[in-house]
């Protein structure tokens, strides 16, 4: 009996946001400059997409697709970010040690807020693969498994774009998914949001550069929220949707970049 | 005569003056095409003021007396004796053998009939005089071809109105016949397009073996009552000779309306004749057949009970097996004409519930089948009509009559598309229209057979209501996909040639005819008091009106049982939608039209060549697999050979298709009941043709044996 | 780990009879494994690798300069079908006597093509859709199209169902819209960083492929990899294949409708891949295999590995028993997709879609490699070569799975700790090998010269088994599509390359 099976184990589910959990706070994401002043020529070398450039030292996580080479080379330099707010609402704020002035980006920050505002508590996602690997996939459809159940917070899938109110993007933008993604995103009704989720999405990973890929997605639709990891989280996917939401706890006035300790 | 006989005289004149018109006049000038349908809408109009007032309780009564006999045939003075025809004396001194006859007279069941009837041909006749008018040379679809035509529409109409108000035998027949005449002539009218010739004789041919069992029948009753008139015949003793001539004259009546196994000639020749002539022949005319049984009803009472559940399997089948086919059909005029055959099963249902209540004595069973058969014959009288006049306006805009070419030719042609989707509600009998309360109210009457006491009535009673079940569903299923393709479809080539749309006499039958449907269902109990009124002959007042629980409610005749009430309906959902459009309007900002056009989401594909959605063919595919036990459906699937590519650069352009579907399904009755009689009746024909030798002193010798015969046979039977 | 050596270089003459030697090869038992070109400047090399006899046969031809059209393999060996379509869209030449030759990863009409082997790295192509061909069907029948961007969170392609309105008699895939040019991205690319593209070719199989690429690279080498990294290779390959499986039947318990056991099962996926993650950092067990070894060791010890698994084993068997007890369940499987034994055997279907169809090849077993030779492995077969012949089999494998993870976290507890990672020199060369992932069998063809990859040929089975969609619609109507896509469980990224 399967109704009698599924009461077996109690409740799964996790309380984030609302209380904190240990695997969430334990996510890995790219990585991240813990001594910004040091040398980082040898660690350029090292990265095998160019996401590391040496002076000053400076990391693009938008661009790293934690291969760990830098990691376990220079520890003392670099590590790897930890936390589910990996996402950044500009591109440029995935770079750490971070760039952008509070008043840059409150800008950007008050433009996604009017849009999200009507519709917080409830809304719709689409996804469009653009050419992944498949895992993204598997990272976003994690998020409706009982651990993380999306739906108590009240996000759904849906099939149709014009129902969405979310364009979940990911995969490195293939060209033969550039005319489909941007119907798609036409077909979307206004508000809409566009998290690029994935290395690929947003920088376009190790499978750029290449002569069927446009480098990300950020050249085929706008971008609101750019979330690295190859592949993301379960957590830091939520985590995005709550930062394109306006609906992290602790992002007041307005979340700048994922970096913590 | 009385003032409103005058006016069924009037009637009859116009129509006659209608046909003469047409003949005479011809087609030749496109300006007086219309003028024979003009003139018999005045006609129509006539006789619908008659029967409005024979339903009002008013004396209408032709008598023949005058009229005819001048042209009287004096016989002897002997007579023929006690039985027959008894000569009376003329008033000019001549024996008047026609002296029998009471003329034309409607009492309330024939003035009932009669408004429904001609309420519609009025409505229809409007529609062909537009559709004659429609442009073109002869030849044309739009339009006829030449003279004949009106003159087919108005003996037709002509024949229901003598057919409604004949009050003896003779002149029954003599309508019937008419009416026969009539439909051959319609349906045969276009003889040279594929498959009417066909169709007309197998009309013609139905229509004369109904004939001569309503003649065997009649005759039957009319040598034990002693005379013609269709008033004496109820006083014929009860015996195994009036129960033969009750079954004679119901199959007979169930013939005309096409009961399985009868029903083999409604489509074909439904589909034959040319435009509105199939509101006239399936919408008007078809009441024709409804009357008999009712007036066989009310003058000879049941037939025996094992005939009364014959009567209702067979009208199970004929639902079922009507809606099957009308869901599976390819043409637009197959499938409403195969509705007909649908609907003739429902109605006779609701007739076998009163058969059955009359050979119980239960006077609210009766009234409750009657009352469901009764609204059924409206809703169906006015949603039928409208279908085959809109469905005109349609073919004659597209010039087509298959449905995968008619998607979206709604568009097209607007009023028709319109007239196309209130029709087909209304059969598919979705509130709020006139279908759903008969529908309903069927129901409710087949549901009433816990209370008959018999297990093999109460048996058949379960078998025919989950029948019409089933047939609800499948009438769903049908006119979703008319309504969903034909009329709301996407078209698949954009600028095709069209045609006009309906003209003015279109559209204003288009407008009466729906508003009727929907009429019908907000003034229910209206309906019902004025369907209790002509009902009067045959059963005691106020059986029908306790329907009415109260003014606006309606019951199945038995309290407690049930209510419902459309005209609530008629108020509760246009409230809604009123409340619905408010909210809308307030929270869009005060801007609800202003919509972002956009093309249809189709998964962002690249696009295919060909059909890339539900086609109507694969539409009916469900129903033609889950029916496959009705439908007897063969479906095949081929691999047709693959060409040799072409290597260089343009590989598959021109590439061969490589799989092809099929699928057939089969009449039933048609295949096993008539055409294994195909090659002997083949042969009694061949034989039958000899005696057509063409020499004189054949004929003379088969006139001599044939007035020796008859000597015979009367000096026997004396 | 290459088997014989190849027949070598020779001319487009005695391509007729190297194709005899294939189709020979194949009519005798064993099965075309690859079939892909590569540019040698103005020449181009077709090579067809051949599982015959118990190990993988590589045949080289070298066309002539200058000759655009070849005779083509498909007449002889019906499983060419798709690869002859991918040399055709990437390379330009036409393979004579091709049944239908349409675009399939590359719809271009004219201009650059990618030539992987040309160390010319073109500029961007867009495929055309005006290159797609005509697409006519017979009266009576209409295209339903399905994608690319379809309903669910799914990978992008394209099914064409041809379809009198019920039953599905035919169907058509695009899978062009995810093409990445993988296969030209390689190029150039150091060998040491080629391992991190090949994680990324198929992410739901990263393990699988990056042990097949490391092992042709150390093939090349002549690298032994150490013990205790074999079987750290080994463990992270079968947490892979645990959540592959839980992942098919999850799909295919959410498409029957059973709630509780879409439920469960993703939990049992969430707590396979947290495991996995709790081991290596990544979910996916990426950045975890390397040329030469592993780079460290598992993030638990081993009793620790023996606890989690056990534990997921108690809860994982009970929530299996009942779902193969479910009879609306199984009656949506059964008899559903069905795929006949002698056309899976013809095509020499991979994984556990060909072992459904009573193949028994399992590259595990039949061609071991790493640890594998040393741990003992049964093979799961069935006969019906339906969906529920393939959940059946995923079962099977499963219960196979847990027992080698078993085995593994005893023997690395029981291993002495040595070095995880040997040497792996740079060398020229070039290599063929091969690793199981859950779809079946990868294989990998490396070409390394002056340091630099110049080609890299990395076959998914997906790619090779996706072909066989087109036949398993036998009498299915459209609500069965989903359970039969599911039951084939393959990653379109694998086969858009």
């Amino acid at each position: 009996m399967w109704a009698l099976r599924g009461l077996r184990h109690g409740v799964l589910t996790t309380r984030w946001p609302a209380r904190p959990d240990e695997y969430a706070a334990a996510t890995r994401g790219p990585a991240t400059v813990f001594a910004p002043s040091a040398d980082g020529a040898d660690l350029a070398r090292l990265c095998p997409v160019g996401a590391i450039s040496p002076d000053p030292l400076r990391i693009d996580k938008g661009a790293c697709i934690l291969c760990g080479r830098c990691v376990a080379a220079r520890p003392d330099v670099v590590g790897w970010s930890a936390g589910p707010a990996q996402a950044a609402i500009t591109r440029t704020g995935l770079v750490v040690p971070a760039q952008e002035t509070e008043q840059s980006l409150a800008a950007v920050s008050a433009g996604l807020r009017a849009r999200t505002t009507a519709l917080r508590r409830s809304v719709h996602l689409r996804h469009v693969d653009a050419g992944s690997d498949g895992s993204e996939e598997w990272e976003i459809l994690a998020l409706l498994n009982p651990v993380y159940d999306i739906h108590r917070l009240g996000l759904f899938f849906t099939a149709s774009p014009r129902h969405a109110d979310v364009l979940l993007v990911t995969g490195a933008g293939g060209h033969g998914m550039a005319g489909p993604l941007r119907e798609t995103y036409d077909a979307m009704p206004h508000p809409k949001v566009v998290i690029a989720v994935g290395t690929d999405a947003v920088g376009g990973g190790i499978v750029s550069p290449s002569y069927a890929t446009s480098g990300g997605v950020g050249d085929i639709v706008p971008v609101d929220v750019w979330l690295p990891g190859s592949p993301p989280s379960p957590f830091a996917i939520l985590s995005a949707l709550l930062l394109a939401l306006g609906r992290l706890p602790d992002a007041l006035p307005s979340p700048v970049s994922g970096e913590q300790r | 005569m009385s003032g409103y006989g005058a006016v069924l005289a009037v009637g009859l004149i116009l129509l006659a003056v209608a046909a003469a018109a047409d003949l005479l006049a011809g087609v030749r000038r496109p300006a007086w095409r219309p003028v024979p349908y003009l003139i018999g809408t005045a006609g129509s109009a006539c006789l619908l003021t008659a029967g409005a007032a024979a339903l009002a309780g008013r004396s209408v009564a032709l008598r023949s007396a005058g009229l005819l006999g001048t042209v009287a045939i004096t016989t002897g003075a002997s007579g023929t004796g006690g039985r027959g025809v008894t000569p009376a004396a003329g008033a000019n001194g001549h024996v008047s053998l026609f002296a029998d006859l009471a003329g034309l007279g409607a009492d309330r069941l024939s003035g009932l009939f009669l408004v429904v009837a001609f309420a519609a041909a009025v409505a229809v006749s409007l529609a062909f005089a537009s559709w004659a008018a429609g442009t073109g040379r002869a030849g044309d679809t739009a339009g006829p071809a030449r003279r004949g035509l009106g003159a087919g529409y108005a003996l037709a109409l002509g024949s229901v109105a003598v057919v409604l108000t004949a009050q003896d035998a003779f002149t029954f027949l003599f309508g019937w016949e008419s009416l026969t005449l009539a439909f051959w002539l319609l349906a045969g009218f276009r003889r040279h397009a594929p498959g009417r010739p066909l169709a007309a004789l197998i009309t013609l041919a139905f229509g004369r073996v109904s004939g001569a069992c309503l003649l065997a029948g009649l005759v039957l009753l009319a040598t034990r009552s002693g005379s013609l008139a269709l008033a004496d015949l109820a006083h014929v003793a009860p015996g195994p000779l009036r129960a033969t001539a009750v079954v004679l004259l119901l199959a007979g009546f169930a013939v005309k309306v096409g009961m399985v196994p009868f029903q083999v000639w409604l489509p074909r020749g439904y589909a034959a004749a040319p435009g509105p002539a199939r509101a006239i022949m399936a919408g008007v005319a078809v009441n024709v057949g409804f009357y008999g049984l009712w007036r066989t009803l009310a003058l000879l009472g049941p037939p025996p009970a094992v005939v009364t559940d014959i009567l209702l399997i067979l009208a199970s089948a004929t639902a079922v097996l009507g809606i099957a086919h009308a869901a599976v059909q390819g043409s637009l005029q197959r499938v409403i004409a195969y509705s007909s055959v649908e609907n003739t099963g429902l109605i006779l249902a609701g007739f076998g519930v009163a058969l059955i209540g009359a050979a119980r004595g239960s006077h609210s069973l009766v009234a409750v089948g009657l009352l469901a058969a009764t609204l059924q014959v409206i809703a169906h009288t006015a949603a039928k009509s409208l279908l085959f006049c809109s469905s005109a306006g349609i073919e004659a805009a597209a010039h087509s009559d298959d449905l995968d070419s008619l998607r979206g030719s709604a568009r097209l042609a607007p009023w028709s598309g319109t007239g196309l989707a209130v029709g087909s509600l209304t059969l598919a009998g979705l509130p709020p229209t006139a279908g759903f309360v008969s529908e309903w109210f069927l129901l409710e009457a087949l549901m009433q057979q816990f209370r008959v006491p018999g297990l093999g009535d109460r048996l058949v009673l379960a078998i025919t209501g989950a029948a019409v079940a089933l047939t609800a569903g499948f009438a769903g299923v049908t006119f979703v996909r008319l309504i969903g393709l034909v009329v709301l479809g996407r078209p698949l080539r954009e600028g095709r040639a069209s045609g006009a749309d309906a003209g003015l006499g279109g559209r204003l039958c288009i407008a009466v005819l729906g508003v009727a449907c929907l009429a019908l269902a907000a003034l229910a109990p209206l309906e019902i008091r004025l369907i209790g009124a002509g009902l009067a002959p045959v059963l005691p007042a106020g059986a029908v009106t306790a329907a009415l629980r109260s003014p606006w409610v309606l019951q199945p005749v038995f309290a407690g049982f049930s209510i419902l009430s459309p005209s609530w309906l008629w108020i509760v959902m246009p409230a809604l939608l009123v409340v619905v459009g408010a909210g809308a309007w307030l929270l869009s900002g005060r801007r609800p039209l202003h919509v972002r056009r956009v093309p249809a989401w189709r998964s962002a594909t690249a696009g295919v060549t060909g059909h890339d959605s539900y086609t109507a063919f694969g539409f009916a595919n469900p129903t033609r697999r889950v029916l496959a036990a009705v439908l007897h459906t063969q479906a095949e699937v081929t691999r047709l050979e693959a060409e040799e590519p072409d290597i260089d650069g343009d590989s598959g352009r021109d590439a061969a298709p490589h799989v092809e579907y099929s699928s057939d399904v089969v009449e039933v009755v048609d295949e096993y009941l008539y055409r294994p009689f195909r090659m002997p009746f083949r042969m009694l024909v061949q034989f039958a043709q000899r005696l057509q030798s063409g020499r004189l002193g054949a004929y003379l010798a088969y006139m001599l044996v044939a007035l020796l015969a008859v000597l015979a046979v009367v000096t026997g039977l004396h | 780990m290459t088997a014989t050596a190849g027949l070598g270089s020779t001319s487009a003459d005695n391509l007729t009879v190297s194709w005899e030697r294939v189709a020979a090869e194949v009519a005798a038992g064993g099965r075309l494994a690859d079939l892909f070109a590569t540019a040698r400047g103005d020449r181009i090399l077709i090579t067809a690798q051949v599982a015959a006899r118990g190990g993988m046969m590589t045949i080289d031809v070298l066309l002539p300069p200058g000759q655009h059209s070849y005779p083509a393999l498909t007449p002889l060996v019906r499983a060419a079908f798709w690869y002859e379509r991918e040399i055709h869209d990437l390379f330009g030449i036409v393979p004579a006597g091709h049944p239908r030759l349409e675009p399939l990863v590359l719809p271009a009409s004219g201009g650059e093509l990618p030539r992987p082997g040309d160390p010319r790295q073109p500029a961007a192509i867009w495929p055309d859709p005006a290159a797609l061909p005509l697409h006519v069907i017979g009266p009576g029948m209409f295209t339903i199209p399905h994608g690319p961007v379809r309903s669910g969170v799914v990978e992008s392609i394209e099914y064409l169902v041809e379809t009198p309105g019920e039953d599905i008699p035919h169907l058509n895939m695009r899978p062009f819209y995810k093409h990445r040019g993988i296969e030209k991205r390689f190029e150039r690319m150091h060998p040491g960083d080629g391992v991190l593209l090949a994680e990324r070719t198929e992410g739901i199989a990263s393990v699988a492929h990056a042990i097949a690429y490391c092992q042709a690279l150390e093939a090349i080498a002549g690298t032994d990899v150490p013990w205790p990294a074999a079987l750290v290779r080994v463990l992270h390959a079968e947490l892979e294949r645990l959540a592959c499986h839980l992942d098919v039947i999850v799909r295919l318990a959410d498409g029957a409708g059973l709630a509780v056991a879409t439920a469960r099962f993703g939990w049992h996926k969430e707590r396979v891949l947290r495991l996995t993650g709790q081991l290596c950092g990544s979910r996916f067990g990426r950045g975890v295999v390397v040329p030469g070894g592993v780079t460290f060791p598992p993030l638990l010890a081993p009793a620790r590995i023996l606890a989690a698994v056990s534990e997921l084993d108690r809860q994982l068997s009970p929530d299996i028993r009942l779902l193969l007890g479910s009879a609306s369940f199984l009656d949506r499987l059964r008899r559903t997709g069905p795929l006949p034994a002698d056309r899976a055997a013809e095509h020499g279907a991979l994984g556990p879609v060909g072992r459904a169809s009573a193949s028994t090849d399992d590259a595990r077993v039949a061609r071991a490699y790493g640890a594998y030779s040393s741990l003992g492995l049964t093979v799961s077969s069935r006969r019906d070569g339906d969906a529920l012949a393939r959940l059946e089999v995923r079962v099977d494998e499963i219960e196979s799975t847990v027992h080698l993870l078993r085995q593994v976290a005893d023997e690395l507890g029981e291993a002495e700790p040595g070095q995880l990672r040997a040497d792996c020199p740079a060398a020229d060369g070039r290599a063929l090998a091969w690793a199981e992932a859950p779809q079946g069998e990868v294989l990998y063809d490396v070409c390394i010269n002056e340091g630099r990859i110049t080609r890299c040929r990395s076959r998914s089975a997906s790619f090779h088994n996706l072909v066989l969609m087109h036949e398993v619609f036998a009498g299915d109507i459209l609500t069965d599509f989903p359970f039969i896509e599911a039951s084939f469980g393959l990653s379109v990224a694998g086969v858009a390359g």
